[in-house]
């Protein structure tokens, strides 16, 4: 018994409704996910008799089995390729396309920055983007896909705020030491309007990662299917065998999440940091 | 028009602005001679034992012809025809299963739109095989119907499908001592007898809806036999979907959507519904002739049988099954490879090779001499020489018809927000009506 | 235009060069596209290369917006777009920052709520679909089994169309309430702690000092979060695809763009894929996030001058 416990606290009511509420959240999340796990270790026939009911005795074939059954090392590659490609493209780009936008260093930068404005609102052009693509011989191809994630208006503008927030005396001052503006948009701005750009670069990438419409437009062969197109696939062919279906869907969930845990601190707070500005 | 014309290309040249130059990069048409190395691009949809049977066929026809490597992607079923379309267009594939050309616009339709197929062809993006000498291997009248267009050949039809008849488990029946039904009346007291003893009647896809109404095809046909006279009565206004004889049919499928079908049914998946019949659970499956290998390889012991759905009252009347031609092959026109193409098909057409095909996937066949000698084959035979093309494969909708415009049985509750017969049957005329008063 | 510092002659012409890659992408891949879309909406094109494609003018939103049934079928898609977008964006938007502020408080294991909470943004559409059509699978799954022990049942998204949409809405909201927390979130840590404990000595109550204090100066996230919200939900149609498919009753605009333009399987037919009349019902829905959007736009900025100065 310490010092402590002796002392008469008032019962926080604060606290506990806050857990209260955060707990009863924490289960409609994690709910789904136990139950996914509770799936794939049941036989076809266990499940079909019960759904619900905890499984007895784990059964790790459907594991095996999904895994046998679909290329996922290969989807889970393709989806990282794409994401981190594109994502880099993306994030050069806009930075140059930004920067001087925000600071009306060129001519036209209010109609360019009017124009990623309204393609916000734009309806998504499939059928003319499909048949550009074409042209380009770009159709099933993994640069052409690429491209369709080159451009992010939300993202740009939010370059363009977070970049007012930097001083125009960092410039003048760089421009006198005999700075290039190429080199300044490298060493110096970057680094200051890292935050934003990590922002920018997590929401392009999460969108990426989770397109569903294109691939299936563009890509036709199996070996280009990044997870999603993988998994809506395998969902077709397995989509009655739900023990094995959650054990893919576990497969393909597990590396995303270590991903995702790995990286937890830098995207939550990349987040936090840069979207306010947008 | 020349205007139009201006504005149009301008608008091309805006999309293309960038790219320009580099539209010189298509593909040349010339057909490389076969003895060089050939990848062969061949395009199936999902369909686990059609699948199986194509990996096995391509790879023998590998070894038969080493230069040939084949290509196949699989795509589910409701992505063939997007994924078809984009491919052909991109000239990205050399062989392709197609369905059967079906619902060709008739002279008695005003302003419809022509299927997906007739512009392929018309586009030139399918190669006329008119002339193959593998046509001959099948039946004439599969090649006229399922796949020519304008005196030319186009496609190849591998098989028919019935979806109008009911599965039934041998065991539950002997159990409760209920007679395989023949008549609508014995139909319902046979459901109302396991009802009674806790089984669910009858179960089927729910969730994805429409295999809901193709289970209840037969109610359909066995009130309107000749159904491609059923298309031209509607779109000529001769026959109306809340007229007497329609009402019928909407009190029976009333019946079916609510009392057989077991709670539940709404949410189990198109192929999830041979396992849950396969099971035992339920004493019948209404569903296409298509799900028979699914319910084997689920429980091979399990006993079952396949019959017409009974709608009608006069046994006579049910014994037509309903179906239609289902997938085939076509040849990209644009193919480099058409030569190696032809020789696919003509290997695939080889009897040894179709009977094994017809076999595995469980269609009917289309090639004299070839018989399907599996259990689904054999419940099946007796009714073959009625089988009819069903509803699905005339009706074309009139611009403008509303979404309900079609005698679906999954427009009851659950499935649906119906309840009341005779309001879905108003609804349904009014749908169609709508469309048909907008193109006059 | 202010200053350019970084030289005259030749080297004046450097940003532009840096910023052509970016603005040439963005003509290609968004802008050109998206203004052919409103050429295309004039034709009956179908999307297949070499097939003859004609001008019809106005035929294409006629038959959309006014011909027979079918236009009350879209015009019923369209309002049910407009629902979508309201019950998302409300409650979204409401418990997102409910979530938010109870783990901005000082608690032991807020990081692991605010990562279990995240969680589903990561994993995608198809995973998240997949997830919760097990979850509500009606043959006795978990969701089935709560309710029936509350004497309730559902059909979840094999049942009455009304029911199944409603139960998309709980999908699209469990899976993106990460986002909008996360933006909350990132506003309520920019507000100095000095003018909580400022308030506290004033002695106002919890509500107070939230309506005082942090709802003001949460402004730039309301704004980010309500526009998010309502531009992504009238285009989000995903989450349909996966967990229903194209049904009678539950369409919403996007999907049904998606639908006419590309072809659609029911049964034994597919339907033909009607481009041009897709690109007019684009332009359709454009149109409306356009209005709603702008609309949005123009309250939210108005009541951040009034509140912010």
């Amino acid at each position: 018994m310490n010092v402590d416990m002796k002392i008469r606290r008032p019962i926080k009511w604060g606290k506990i409704l806050s857990y209260a509420v955060l707990i009863i959240f924490a289960i409609v999340y994690a709910g789904p996910l136990i139950m996914l796990v509770n799936t794939s270790l049941k036989s076809l026939p266990d499940f079909m008799k019960s759904a619900t009911s905890l499984v007895t005795s784990p059964n790790f074939d459907n594991f095996i089995d999904a895994w046998q059954k679909a290329n996922f090392p290969r989807y889970l590659t393709n989806t990282v390729l794409y994401t981190v490609t594109a994502t880099l493209v993306y994030v050069v780009t806009a930075i140059f396309l930004a920067f001087p936008v925000s600071r009306g260093y060129i001519k036209g930068a209010k109609i360019i920055l009017f124009l990623f404005i309204v393609a916000l609102f734009l309806p998504p052009a499939l059928i003319p983007q499909f048949q550009l693509m074409l042209r380009l011989g770009l159709y099933n191809n993994p640069i052409g896909y690429i491209l369709l994630f080159t451009i992010n208006p939300i993202g740009f503008t939010i370059l363009v705020n977070y970049i007012k927030t930097i001083p125009i005396e960092l410039d003048e001052a760089a421009a006198l030491d005999g700075c290039s503006y190429f080199k300044f948009v490298t060493m110096i701005l970057f680094p200051l309007i890292r935050p934003a750009v990590a922002t920018v670069a997590v929401l392009h990438a999460i969108g990426i990662w989770n397109e569903l419409i294109l691939p299936t437009i563009y890509l036709t062969s199996q070996k280009y299917y990044p997870i999603t197109r993988g998994m809506i696939v395998f969902q077709g062919v397995y989509g009655s065998n739900w023990p094995t279906l959650a054990a893919a869907v576990l497969i393909m969930t597990f590396p995303m999440l270590l991903i995702f845990l790995l990286m937890q601190r830098y995207i939550i707070s990349g987040l936090t940091t840069g979207a306010v500005k947008g | 028009m020349n205007k139009k014309h201006f504005v149009f290309s301008l608008l091309l040249v805006l999309t293309i602005l960038l790219t320009a130059c580099a539209s010189g990069t298509e593909t040349t048409d010339d057909a490389q001679p076969v003895e060089e190395d050939v990848t062969l691009r061949v395009l199936v949809h999902q369909n686990p034992p059609m699948v199986a049977f194509m990996e096995e066929f391509n790879q023998a026809f590998e070894e038969k012809y080493p230069n040939v490597t084949v290509d196949m992607s699989v795509v589910n079923a409701n992505d063939l025809s997007t994924v078809t379309q984009t491919r052909l267009t991109a000239n990205d594939v050399d062989v392709v299963d197609m369905f059967a050309f079906t619902n060709a616009a008739q002279p008695y339709m005003k302003n419809v739109d022509p299927p997906n197929w007739q512009t392929l062809i018309e586009a030139g993006y399918l190669m006329d095989l008119t002339g193959q000498p593998f046509l001959d291997n099948y039946y004439e009248s599969a090649i006229a119907d399922a796949g020519t267009y304008n005196g030319k050949v186009y496609q190849i039809n591998l098989g028919t499908v019935s979806y109008s008849g009911l599965y039934y488990n041998k065991d539950l029946f002997a159990q409760y001592g209920v007679e395989v039904p023949t008549t609508y009346d014995q139909l319902v007291s046979a459901c109302e007898t396991f009802t009674a003893e806790g089984i669910p009647c009858m179960t089927a896809g729910g969730k994805d809806g429409w295999p809901i109404f193709v289970g209840a095809y037969g109610l359909i046909g066995s009130i309107y036999p000749d159904q491609e006279a059923l298309v031209e009565g509607l779109w000529t206004g001769s026959i109306k979907w809340n007229d007497e004889k329609s009402m019928e049919m909407w009190d029976k499928m009333k019946v079916y959507a609510q009392d057989m079908m077991e709670e539940g049914a709404s949410g189990i998946a198109g192929d999830a519904a041979p396992g849950r019949f396969a099971s035992g659970a339920v004493a019948m499956f209404a569903g296409g002739t298509w799900y028979a290998a699914a319910i084997e390889s689920a429980e091979p012991a399990f006993e079952w049988g396949y019959i017409p759905f009974p709608g009608s009252d006069d046994p006579e009347d049910n014994k037509y099954l309903f179906g239609k031609y289902d997938q085939g092959w076509v040849i990209a026109e644009n193919s480099p490879n058409k030569e190696t193409g032809l020789l696919y098909l003509t290997e695939f057409s080889e009897q040894e090779n179709y009977a094994a095909f017809v076999n595995a996937v469980g269609f009917f066949p289309t090639q004299p001499g070839v018989t399907l000698d599996t259990q689904i084959g054999r419940e099946v035979a007796p009714y073959l020489e009625n089988f009819r093309v069903g509803y699905e494969q005339y009706y074309v909708a009139p611009k403008g018809a509303g979404q309900y415009a079609n005698p679906w049985a999954s427009y009851f509750a659950p499935f649906g927000t119906f309840d009341d017969a005779e309001e879905l049957a108003n609804k349904v005329q009014e749908d169609l009506q709508s469309g048909l008063d907008a193109n006059q | 235009m202010r200053g350019y510092h970084f030289g005259g002659g030749k080297s004046r012409w450097a940003p532009y060069l840096f910023l052509l890659p970016g603005l040439l992408l963005y003509v290609m891949i968004a802008l050109g596209p998206s203004i052919s879309t409103t050429f295309f909406s004039f034709t009956n094109a179908t999307g297949i290369r070499g097939a003859p494609v004609d001008w019809v003018g106005l035929d294409n939103y006629k038959e959309f917006l006014f011909m027979g049934q079918a236009s009350r079928d879209n015009l019923s898609a369209l309002g049910r777009t407009l629902l979508f977008c309201f019950f998302v964006t409300t409650i979204q938007f409401s418990l997102g920052l409910l979530v938010a502020v109870l783990v901005n408080q000082k608690l032991k294991g807020t990081n692991f709520f605010r990562t279990l909470y995240f969680m589903p943004v990561i994993l995608g559409a198809v995973i998240q679909g997949l997830i919760w059509s097990l979850f509500l699978y009606p043959l006795g799954g978990p969701m089935d089994s709560i309710l029936n022990f509350f004497g309730m049942s559902s059909e979840f998204f094999g049942g009455p169309p009304t029911e199944a949409f409603g139960w998309v809405i709980v999908v699209q909201i469990w899976a993106n309430l990460g986002t909008t927390m996360i933006i909350f979130l990132a506003g309520l840590q920019t507000i100095p702690s000095e003018l909580y404990e400022a308030a506290e000595i004033d002695g106002a109550n919890k509500w107070k000092v939230f309506k005082n204090v942090t709802w003001p100066l949460l402004t730039p996230s309301v704004n980010t979060n309500l526009l998010l919200n309502i531009i992504g939900s009238l285009q989000a149609w995903q989450l349909f695809l996966v967990l229903i498919g194209y049904r009678n009753g539950t369409q919403v605009l996007g999907y049904l763009i998606y639908a006419v333009g590309f072809g659609q399987t029911s049964g034994s037919v597919t339907s033909s894929f009607r481009q041009g009349y897709a690109a007019a019902a684009s332009i359709v829905l454009f149109i409306l996030v356009l209005i709603l959007g702008t609309t949005t736009q123009f309250f939210l900025s108005r009541r951040e001058r009034r509140i912010l100065g």
